[in-house]
């Protein structure tokens, strides 16, 4: 049987709206699903998640082809769809699948039915970081100089009296222009992109605590911490050693991956002492962040600081037991005395 | 008539108190029928007594003192609610989180607005509501639900609602020149925790939540009403 003749005599379907498929070279006719030693060509169709339209046949895809790809052209003639929105799945409440996955990996016979979700806008998650982390660089350094309009208008331009505000100022200033470097040449995205809306919750977010805790620390009433400055060495000593660990952390995480490639591994101390946290914790990037946040919020003895640390503690936590329970399901020897966030507590 | 209810309520997806599929347990349902029972009962009293003290002054100034305690009792007594009934948690939470806030934070803690009409314009609003929504839910759970109560729940909030919210935000109104006067749950700078608090801007800003907030709500209550009482209408024309 040639492929019309199968597209024939297969069940009464509705006719696929017309579609461009990628040439696909025909080698050997060879009858699908008689010979064993016959090569066996897939079709694959592509139905709406939600509504169930036909929205793409891809008749004669051969094996072992790169089946999202074909799929992705496929849905691709719709040109909003670009492929970081397309979602294609097995079930179609069912996880995305990857592109490295192979049509004959993949539990189903000859005849294959994705399912297509559309994500929704999409932006690049390096766009995202880097306006979200330069927002509160910029936003705190209006306030540290004291723009007109903030505070009142004899205190335009004047700075703190108080060393301390210098000292935060520089913490805050440093621990966001490491975030944009580390955006830039450190991290490594398994995916590529995120929802476009989260641009807008995430700057809202960052922006919008950056401009709080910047407006009371910067304040020309601003009262410096109850202990002077033996809570501010302190501070300092832990804000410093925390943002070493997390550097170090993330430069470990990128480490476990070859550039350009997804893989996955488990990660493990290295000679590095400030990875040697990873013995009990899957997450230390995160419980370093913590930290330097608790030493900065005992640097400046401010609220605002400590609910913004609280929040990030709490979101942290969130991602840190969703990162553990994933690595946990993906690795049976994954080391039991780990925890996700904080060592044997959370 | 119980038919009509029956499959009226199978088509109304989120205010239906017996969920078909995974039911609340024998236990559960008991103290679902006397939690609703009893708040029906207490919005009643805080009616009755409303009623009972405009006949004995013979005017609606100040009733609100008639009704202060069981007001309060029972519009707390709502935050054990969420969760709990078939609407969204974060309808609930959001909705009875804001009936406590004017309850405590502005009637109760600004003594001065107590005497205004806007008081009493909320406080009726809430009580209509309430014994409907009550009962609604304790008849649900018995599965013998009236039409009229459904029709009433899903109908006088069209009026009740913008009733109830021009209520709130008149005694908010009010209650600011006296917030600012007295720097009521307000903290100044300086102090040792550099935090600072002005309730004023706070009321202010809570106000024009409204303005986002109030149409979403009474558009979802719009679209539920459409979902509960379309079906019926329909039925009606078959026959």
């Amino acid at each position: 049987m040639d492929a019309l003749a199968l597209e024939a005599a297969l069940p009464k379907r509705a006719a696929p709206p017309p579609v461009i498929l990628p040439p696909v070279p025909v080698k050997r006719p060879k009858p699908a699903k008689k010979a064993k030693k016959a090569v066996v060509f897939f079709e694959v169709e592509i139905l709406d998640a939600k509504t169930k339209d036909k929205l793409c046949f891809l008749d004669k895809v051969r094996p072992p082809p790169r089946v999202l790809t074909s799929c992705r052209l496929c849905l691709s003639t719709d040109p909003q769809w670009y492929p970081a929105r397309q979602s294609i799945r097995l079930d179609p409440k069912g996880k995305s699948l990857k592109d490295e996955d192979v049509l004959q990996q993949l539990p189903v016979g000859t005849t294959a039915t994705f399912y297509f979700r559309d994500l929704g806008a999409q932006i690049s998650w390096v766009t995202v970081f880097l306006t979200e982390y330069t927002g509160p660089l910029i936003i705190y350094l209006l306030f540290y100089f004291r723009v007109p309009f903030i505070y009142a208008p004899k205190y335009d331009f004047t700075t703190s009296k108080h060393w301390v505000v210098h000292l935060a100022c520089m913490c805050h200033s440093f621990h966001y222009v490491k975030r944009l470097l580390e955006t830039l040449f450190v991290h490594r995205f398994s995916h590529g992109t995120m929802p476009l809306r989260n641009i807008f919750k995430n700057c809202t977010y960052y922006w919008g605590f950056a401009a709080w805790m910047a407006y009371y620390i910067n304040h020309p009433l601003y009262t410096p911490p109850m202990y002077g400055e033996q809570q501010v060495t302190i501070a300092l000593m832990i804000f410093l050693f925390c943002q070493i660990g997390n550097f170090s952390i993330h430069i470990a995480l990128r480490n476990l991956r070859p550039p350009g490639s997804k893989t996955r591994k488990i990660p493990y101390p290295t000679k590095n002492p400030f990875t040697w946290v990873f013995l009990l914790v899957s997450c230390p990037n995160y419980t370093y962040e913590l930290g330097s946040w608790l030493g900065f919020t005992m640097m400046t003895q401010c609220l605002p600081v400590a609910f913004f640390t609280f929040v990030g503690f709490v979101q942290m936590t969130v991602w840190a037991k969703g990162k553990h329970r994933s690595y946990l399901k993906e690795f049976r020897d994954y080391p039991t005395l780990r925890s996700p966030i904080l060592p044997f507590i959370l | 008539m119980a038919a009509h209810a029956a499959t009226g309520a199978k088509t109304a997806t989120n205010d239906v108190s017996h969920k078909r599929r995974k039911g609340p347990g024998a236990l559960a349902t008991v103290y679902l029928v006397i939690y609703n029972v009893v708040m029906t009962a207490g919005w009643l009293v805080i009616a009755v007594g409303l009623v009972r003290s405009y006949l004995a002054k013979g005017s609606y100034h100040g009733l609100y003192y008639s009704i202060e305690k069981p007001l309060k009792f029972f519009q707390t007594g709502a935050v054990l609610e969420v969760g709990i009934v078939p609407s969204s948690v974060v309808l609930t939470g959001f909705q009875v989180m804001s009936r406590v806030f004017l309850t405590w934070a502005v009637t109760h803690s600004v003594r001065e607005v107590q005497n205004e009409d806007s008081v009493l314009l909320f406080v009726v609003a809430w009580t209509i509501t309430e014994i409907i929504r009550y009962s609604f839910y304790t008849f649900s759970l018995l599965n013998h639900l009236p039409y009229l109560i459904k029709w009433a729940r899903y109908t006088l909030f069209i009026v009740l609602y913008p009733m109830g919210v021009t209520g709130e935000l008149l005694t908010i109104y009010s209650a600011l020149p006296y917030v600012q006067k007295t720097g009521l749950y307000s903290i100044t700078l300086p102090n040792k925790y550099n935090f600072s608090f002005d309730y004023h801007t706070f009321l202010i800003l809570t106000m024009i939540s409204y303005i986002p907030l109030f149409p979403q709500l009474y558009f979802h209550m719009m679209r539920q009403r459409k979902k509960v009482l379309g079906h019926l209408e329909e039925h009606s024309k078959n026959e």
